[in-house]
């Protein structure tokens, strides 16, 4: 499906392109910016958005293929492509909802979109990470400038408190990650993921204990970018803080990038030594579960809320590796379809925001379908897909994540993932409650003069709708890309059960 | 043969949704709602014509890849089982909305009118899926447009009423859900095929302790679906505060898909667990018998009295289904269509009260006889076919179920006959207190009787009562086929569960095999 | 030999039309077209009737006409059709239904004539005729169903026919709802039979049928099957012990009254187990019973009816004690003596009703006989056909009642049950003494009508009295087609029946000379009794009812049986149901369950929130006791092992 074949010219950073491309654009929006005006921003907004679709298209190229380059720092599969293709989607998303919400702000255009595009960097070379190092660069590349953006309006003073505090427990995971590192080097003495693979599948070092403590600092760090319970509490003060296509971009692109690198390094390479991580992971995923859904239950602030279903939904993907390697593919089409999702639903959060007062309450949301049919349509597909209602992404992707976690003998954990689900309708169906059954909420300002962030929400609605309506593509490549990942060549289908 | 046939028919519903939200006239919204609703009527009648009364297997069969990972396909088909419940559906979908189109909706039309038919699709849907992967889709889809109908349209506490609906039935179709990716996934294992064809799954080979943990499962998901006893409290206040035509299809087809998911899944799945649950079914449906009508008789609130007799009603129908043998299921599939045209009938004449006076109190009427004697004289006809008159659809059901019930086991038909002297007791003293009596409230003097429009929504549900009651041979007929083809399997299992009690393993056969199951299980 | 005899259609088409042209077009057609179509197609049915039974006649004994309409319900093995049949029984029981229907049709035009709503009544009246006549026509146990409830639904519809009374309307709710509580037993009953002949592969409700493989039935089957049938037929029958609802029904309009509770409705019980004495014969307990429960009836009836004051309530007991001698005629096993008695009782009851009416008509709608008293010469046909009547039903030699009463206690009697035999002699002396007070109360003595009604006070017009006439003449000559057996042309009714329920096969023999002599002796006394105490010394009466005040008190009361059963069923069950169930178990209990689940979720999520201090020393410990859970899990697995 590559739309020039790449592989033909034996260029050995070429699989690199993407990210080359997106770090230039980086730098250039950065220095062309300096004398634009905090208020015309939508300029390089645009070039941003420009960049980042050549670097989409180039990392189409990359699918398919399946190598390492500089010495096994990065490795080419389809597992790389996919997580690229899918932040780049949601840095793309991300911008389109921040021209106008930028400018309006008078958020410093420049380094906003610059800052942007370094961590849509750092979270690629995670996504396409080969040792652990590379991991961490790529971890760090991605928090750091998230951390900026968050405080991004100087100004606002939750935006700030947002900032801090994700950085200073954000340094300080980073180290429970960094030192995880650090032991399994020392367990198997070596960084590469290819050889510590390898390592493990001897057998020999099973119940080593560095690389038992490794494998549980680094589960801890993961747990901390995931937003796991209990490593969770900074997400609601910074989603809520953090400006609104921030939090988009940190609910979506950050949790792919964590998932990525968590995927690779536990399903794929710590894969033989399954036993000693999955039942942490076990226990991790149902309290993420419970504690997000139930604590979302009682928000009354939207991005509060979806911060809350953003961990209970870290909960379902944790089941699904909990629950072993053959969930792979489900939690990779899970996550595509919750991107969509989510970026959709902040999409109609910034929709509803304006200067000054912010639109975030639930409450503000009432009357909206009656005022705003088209948008309270959309929200609401996101919500069903999020609450899990067929036959939107959201259900397809539950479905495929427990009929693996059951094939692989989880009843329990999926028994208790559905009562989640169950309660976790409670409190999606309210915001359509506010919206479709009571009166009062605010006005919506101007939404025709925002083209770029209708376009988005209609893309995510329409993305919905159609990874979960015609899924099998999507599960196809999903299923590709992972076994790309664990090394196995060539394409594969999705089987379902595989044996 | 007539290849999408009944696609068209699912989805013409869904067309017109869409079509009407380009509507912005409110007359073209109602017209073209009424109109987008008689395709499908049209289209079942076609497919009663062309249906073929001795075949038991499914007719209009359609079947393509949908998720081949899953091998999930979108198939689809009727039997006798169906047939007629989605006649009911086109039906009363058609009636309520040529109703609601009369002043009971003011506000909004084009998003109920938009609701309605989203409705049907996700009923026919359901009813017309062989694919588990379908069914529960559909399933799933017809919550959301009863949810915002209620939520949006209702009466009192309609949001609570609204949200109960919604939590009780998710939380039951969620552990659906499970079950059913757990039967996929042991037939996977045992034919290494995954699918979630009904027929291939009919076959799946199952411990008797997996048989029965997947069957509580299942009959949890459709036991609050229908509602039986003591998961039913959603009922009445979903009833209560629904808009009239959400009542009308709540009560008219929705609780339907409870019963028809026993008939469709839950027993013929799990026949050899279905046997021996059938003292505990029987059980539950006699208490809900006799406890909906008590409830019923005590209820200040008009729609409150019609909702705790669905319970009472729908009871009957899960006798008449656990008596596993032809008389009672014929019976039982009967009750379900005569409970949704009388009750259905008695939702939509509530209503046309509720828009002369706004209230539902029985306290506030009295003597309505005098000033709306047509209304009265057509009341008195619904009510009579829903208290089971003979001559009237009701008695049929009901007879027959008893007499499946009395055959399977004596004492629950014993009890279930108090049904029969309390229904009339609950619906003769209702009636009594609004339509008898001398007039109390000066209101109630001046009180319009049925307009033509009116009338007209009534007189096809009445000529249905009586056609019914008198010639339910030909309905009956066109089931049997298919309920005794059911049946094979139960008894088959049943003969199994004497032989030996474990593992009842039931018909193993070559998984590709298309032919009907039940001809296998009868071996 | 069966005869195909489709015209039988027509019986029940008739009236049909009757309903559908009142319904739809009666109120509009003004009432000149009403009062010719109600008792119309009620004449033209007792034509096409007189028609069928005629062939009847002259076809060899046992011969029947049927016609069958069409196949009504098939559910897997089990079938029944709708078919019509006249044999000899329903040959009788049609002649009666539509002849005397047709008379009442014809009184109520008169009778209504001042009502603005006729249209409803005839309509009613014309479905009850339909209904009536399903449930004699009717072929199968289960069409008889059909009627069977159709007539309850009418009699409820004519009970509250004066709905704007509330109580009226309670009382038409309680006859159908008691009524209904028999017709439960009565499904039972169908279904013991249909699930135990099922059992042997025959699948069956046809009464021919029924009767051919009544052996595969068995005792035990068959005693349950008539049991739970009787159960039914006390309630439409007004026997003990749900009999509470008749006296109530007589609110209704009173042709109503003697069409449905005194000529034909009433008597269904009768009709059905006669119907099916193939089948009571098999159950001697039952039969019993039946007969048990009649004589019980009888007299119990009849003793409360001793003392009422409303002309009707007198008439309405007095129903229900005839009824329960039918029941100890064919509780006997003489089947044909019950149904001979329901012929003669429609006849000398339905006229009796009339008369009252036609009492009431000219009192301007008076039923208290203390306000009555000397009619007799202002309303001299009403009189004397009421006396008739009277003469009838106080078995008195050679009215109608004597026969089929007569007839009755000998069958007690020679079946061996002596102590029924004597209640019902007993029954015979007090009914004829409460129906002579209700006689000379009403006609005899000075007048006690209210004096501002004294001028009013006139015969009843043609169309009220021609019925009357006719009715008299029935009431006076009905019995002697069964004159005993020794005598003329001997008992040709019974033998008539015979083929179509048996012959009754004495265990006692008796001289049925003598039997008859104390039974007219113990009338007489009775007649006497009545004179003594109304006309000779009418002082008495009222020192009697205070000396014995209580005994006077507890019959005044029909023993308090409304009431009693009002303390221990009713009431309980509405107390129940709203307080337990409604308000308890659904609003408490399982509502409880479901929304304490949402609220622990709520709570909890509250709890969970307070964590959320914003504080971030508060997050970062949170993280550290997170870390440690997992570092020490690692720690236990090193250490572990």
């Amino acid at each position: 499906m590559s739309p020039f074949n790449l592989a033909a010219i034996n260029f050995v950073w070429l699989p690199i392109l993407p990210m080359v491309i997106v770090a230039i654009a980086a730098i250039v929006v950065l220095l062309a910016g300096v004398r634009i005006d905090d208020g015309e921003s939508e300029g390089l907004g645009l070039v941003t958005l420009a960049s980042l679709g050549v670097a989409f298209v180039f990392t189409l190229g990359i699918v398919g293929q399946y190598g390492i380059a500089f010495a096994g720092a990065i490795s080419i599969d389809s597992f790389s492509a996919f997580f690229q293709l899918v932040i780049l989607i949601a840095a793309m998303f991300t911008v389109m909802m921040s021209l106008d919400y930028a400018a309006e702000n008078r958020i410093p255009g420049a380094e906003y979109y610059s800052l942007l595009l370094f961590s849509a960097l750092g979270m690629m070379l995670m996504a396409s990470a080969g040792d652990l190092i590379v991991i961490f660069l790529g971890l760090e590349t991605m928090s750091i400038p998230v951390y900026v953006l968050a405080g991004m309006m100087r100004r606002n003073a939750k935006s700030n408190e947002a900032a801090i505090k994700y950085f200073l427990l954000g340094a300080f995971s980073t180290g429970f990650l960094l030192y995880g590192i650090a032991l399994v080097y020392g367990a198997t003495g070596t960084i590469k993921l290819g050889p510590i693979h390898d390592a493990l599948a001897s057998g020999s070092l099973s119940s080593n204990p560095l690389l038992l403590l490794g494998m549980g600092l680094m589960v801890i760090g993961f747990g901390f970018k995931v937003a796991a319970v209990p490593f969770h509490m900074w997400t609601p003060d910074v989603y809520e803080g953090a400006p609104t296509p921030v939090t988009a971009f940190m609910a979506v692109g950050v949790k792919l990038a964590a998932f990525a690198a968590f995927l690779r390094v536990f399903m794929v390479d710590f894969s033989s030594v399954g036993a000693h991580w999955q039942t942490v992971l076990w226990v991790v995923a149902v309290l993420t579960m419970t504690g997000g859904n139930v604590i979302a239950v009682v928000q009354t602030n939207i991005k509060r809320m979806l911060a809350y279903s953003a961990i209970a939904h870290a909960g379902y993907l944790l089941l699904g590796m909990a629950a072993g390697v053959r969930s792979g593919p489900a939690i990779l089409y899970y996550l595509l379809g919750y991107a969509f999702t989510n970026l959709g639903a902040f999409g109609v959060v910034i929709a509803l925001e304006r200067r000054g007062e912010t639109g975030n309450m639930i409450t503000d949301f009432r009357g909206l379908a009656a005022r705003q049919p088209l948008l309270a349509g959309a929200m609401a597909i996101f919500l069903l897909s999020l609450a899990g209602v067929p036959p939107l992404a959201g259900f397809v992707g539950k479905f495929y994540i427990f009929s693996m976690a059951l094939q692989q003998g989880y009843v329990w954990l999926v028994i208790i993932a559905t009562i989640n689900s169950v309660v976790s309708a409670y409190y999606y169906f309210y915001v359509l409650v506010a919206m479709y059954m009571q009166e009062g909420g605010i006005e919506v300002e101007r939404l025709s003069s925002r083209p770029a962030l209708v376009a988005a929400i209609g893309l995510a609605a329409f993305a919905t709708i159609l990874i979960g309506v015609y899924p099998a593509p999507y599960m196809t490549s999903a299923a590709n890309a992972f076994h790309s990942a664990s090394g196995a060549e060539g394409i594969h289908t999705a089987a379902a059960f595989d044996p | 043969m007539n290849g999408g046939l009944l696609t068209a028919l699912i989805f013409l519903p869904l067309v017109g949704a869409l079509f009407i939200l380009m509507q912005s006239e409110e007359r073209a919204i109602w017209n073209s709602a009424f109109i987008f609703s008689l395709l499908p009527l049209a289209l079942s009648f076609y497919v009663l014509y062309e249906f073929n009364p001795q075949q038991a297997d499914y007719q209009f069969v359609e079947q393509y890849d949908w998720i081949p990972a899953f091998g999930i396909t979108y198939h689809i088909g009727i039997d006798g089982i169906s047939l007629f419940l989605v006649l009911l559906t086109t039906i009363l979908i058609t009636l309520s909305i040529l109703y609601s189109g009369g002043g009971d909706i003011e506000e909004r039309p084009r998003e109920f009118c938009f609701f309605m038919l989203i409705l049907e699709t996700g009923l026919l849907g359901t009813l017309l899926s062989i694919d588990l992967f379908l069914f529960y889709a559909f399933w799933e889809v017809m919550l959301i447009p009863m949810y915002f109908l209620i939520g949006i349209w209702g009466h009192g506490r309609k949001i609570y009423s609204a949200i109960k609906f919604v939590l009780f039935t998710m939380f039951g179709s969620f552990l659906m859900l499970v079950a059913i990716l757990y039967l996929v996934y042991q037939a996977h294992v045992h034919f290494n095929r995954t699918s979630f064809d009904l027929p291939l799954l009919y076959q799946v080979p199952l411990t008797v302790n997996e048989a029965r943990w997947l069957f509580a499962a299942f009959a949890l998901a459709f036991a609050i679906k229908v509602p039986m006893w003591p998961v039913h409290t959603w009922l009445p206040d979903a009833h209560t505060n629904a808009p009239t035509a959400g009542s009308v299809i709540l009560a008219g087809v929705m609780l339907k898909m409870g019963t028809y998911g026993f008939l469709r899944f839950a027993i013929p799945l799990f026949p050899g667990v279905a046997v021996e649950a059938i003292p505990l079914f029987m059980a539950l449906a006699v208490i809900g018998i006799i406890y909906g009508a008590l409830v019923a008789m005590v209820q200040p609130d008009l729609k409150r009295v019609i909702a705790y007799s669905s319970v009472s009603h729908l009871g009957f129908v899960m006798l008449g289904i656990f008596a596993l043998n032809p008389v009672g299921i014929d019976g039982a599939i009967y009750q379900m269509l005569g409970h949704g045209i009388s009750t259905g009938g008695l939702f939509l004449l509530i209503g046309m009260l509720y828009m002369r006076r706004h209230t539902r109190e029985i306290s506030e009427f009295g003597g309505l006889w005098k000033s709306v004697p047509v209304y009265a004289a057509i009341f008195m006809i619904v009510m009579l076919s829903s208290m089971g008159l003979p001559g009237l659809n009701g008695f049929v059901g009901e007879f027959l179920i008893m007499l499946g019930g009395f055959i399977r086991l004596r004492l629950a038909t014993v009890f279930a006959v108090a049904g029969v002297v309390l229904g009339a007791l609950y619906l003769l003293w209702t009636y009594e207190r609004v339509m008898f009596g001398p007039i109390t409230k000066a209101v109630n003097e001046t009180i319009s009787d049925l307009t033509a429009r009116e009338i007209a929504v009534m007189v096809p549900l009445i000529a249905l009562m009586l056609f019914m009651g008198f010639f339910p041979r030909p309905l009956i007929s066109r089931m049997e086929p298919s309920v005794t083809a059911m049946l094979a399997r139960a008894n088959f299992a049943q003969a199994h569960l004497e032989l030996e009690r474990q593992p009842n393993r039931i018909a193993i056969l070559p998984p590709s095999t298309r032919e009907p199951v039940i001809a296998a299980a009868a071996r | 030999m069966t005869v195909q005899f489709p015209a039988l259609a027509l019986i029940l088409l008739f009236p049909a039309l009757g309903v559908v042209f009142n319904l739809f077009f009666g109120a509009r057609s003004g009432r000149g077209a009403v009062n010719i179509v109600g008792p119309g197609v009620m004449f033209a049915a007792f034509g096409v009737a007189t028609w069928a039974f005629l062939t009847l006649l002259r076809m060899p004994p046992g011969g029947a006409l049927v016609t069958h309409l069409w196949g009504w319900i098939e559910a897997g093995p089990f079938h029944a059709d709708l078919g019509l049949r006249v044999d000899a029984l329903s040959g009788v029981m049609v002649m009666i239904v539509t002849g005397v229907g047709a008379l009442i049709h014809l009184y109520s035009v008169g009778y209504m004539a001042h009502d603005e709503d006729f249209a409803r009544f005839f309509t009613y009246m014309n479905l009850f005729a339909l209904s009536m006549l399903i449930l004699v026509l009717a072929d199968n146990l289960l069409m008889m169903f059909i009627g069977w409830e159709g007539v309850g639904l009418c009699s409820y519809l004519l009970i509250s026919f004066w709905y704007t009374n509330p109580q009226f309307a309670y009382n038409g709710r309680k006859a159908f709802v008691v009524t209904r509580i028999g017709d439960a037993g009565f499904l039972l009953g169908i279904f013991t039979i249909v699930a135990t002949l099922g059992a042997h592969g025959v699948w069956t409700v046809n009464f021919v049928e029924l009767r051919n493989n009544a052996a595969l039935l068995g005792p035990a089957a068959a005693t349950a099957a008539c049991f739970l049938l009787f159960i039914g037929a006390t309630g439409k029958s007004a026997q003990i012990p749900l009999y509470v609802w008749l006296p109530d029904a007589m609110v209704g309009p009173t042709p109503v009254s003697a069409l449905i509770h005194a000529a034909t409705m009433v008597t269904a019980g009768v009709y059905m187990i006669a119907r099916l004495g193939f089948m009571f014969t098999m159950a001697p307990g039952t039969l019993d019973l039946v007969a048990t429960i009649g004589a019980m009836t009888a007299l119990f009836a009849a003793s409360i009816a001793l003392v009422q004051p409303d002309i009707k309530k007198v008439l309405a007991y007095s129903t229900i004690s005839q009824l329960g001698y039918m029941f100890l005629g064919v509780g006997s096993g003489a089947y044909a003596s019950g149904i001979f008695h329901v012929m003669t009782h429609a006849f000398f009851k339905g006229l009796l009703f009339l008369c009252a009416g036609s009492v009431m008509h000219a009192l301007g709608g008076e039923q208290d006989m203390n306000k009555m008293g000397g009619l007799r010469k202002k309303i001299p046909i009403t009189f004397w056909t009421m006396f008739i009547a009277t003469l009838a039903i106080s078995a008195i030699f050679p009215f109608s009642g004597y026969f089929s009463k007569d007839l009755i206690l000998d069958s007690a009697y020679e079946s061996g049950h002596f102590w029924l035999w004597l209640i019902g002699v007993v029954t015979a002396g007090l009914t004829s003494f409460y129906m002579f007070r209700l006689i000379f109360m009403t006609f005899f003595g000075e007048s006690r009508v209210d004096p501002d009604k004294v001028p009013h006070i006139h015969e009843s017009p043609a169309v009220m009295t021609i019925p009357l006439i006719v009715l008299a003449i029935l009431a006076t000559v009905g019995g002697w087609v069964n004159i005993p057996d020794q005598l003329l042309w001997g008992d040709t009714f019974v033998r008539f029946l015979a083929p179509a329920v048996g012959n009754f096969k004495p265990v006692v023999e008796a001289s049925s000379f003598d039997l008859s002599l104390l039974a007219i002796g113990a009338s007489l006394i009775g007649v006497v009794l009545a004179w003594i105490l109304y006309i000779r010394l009418p002082g008495i009466p009222f020192l009697l009812a205070w000396r014995l005040k209580p005994a006077y008190d507890l019959l005044l009361n029909k023993y308090y049986i409304d009431e009693v059963y009002n303390f221990i069923v009713t009431r309980p069950l509405f107390w129940v149901s709203s307080n337990v169930f409604r308000d308890g178990i659904d609003g408490f209990v399982i509502d409880g369950t479901a929304e304490g689940a949402g609220l622990a979720v709520q709570t909890s999520g509250e709890v969970a929130r307070r964590a959320e201090t914003g504080n971030v020393q508060h997050y970062a410990f949170v993280y550290l006791l997170g870390a440690l859970g997992v570092v020490g899990y690692y720690l236990f697995l090193v250490t572990g092992r």
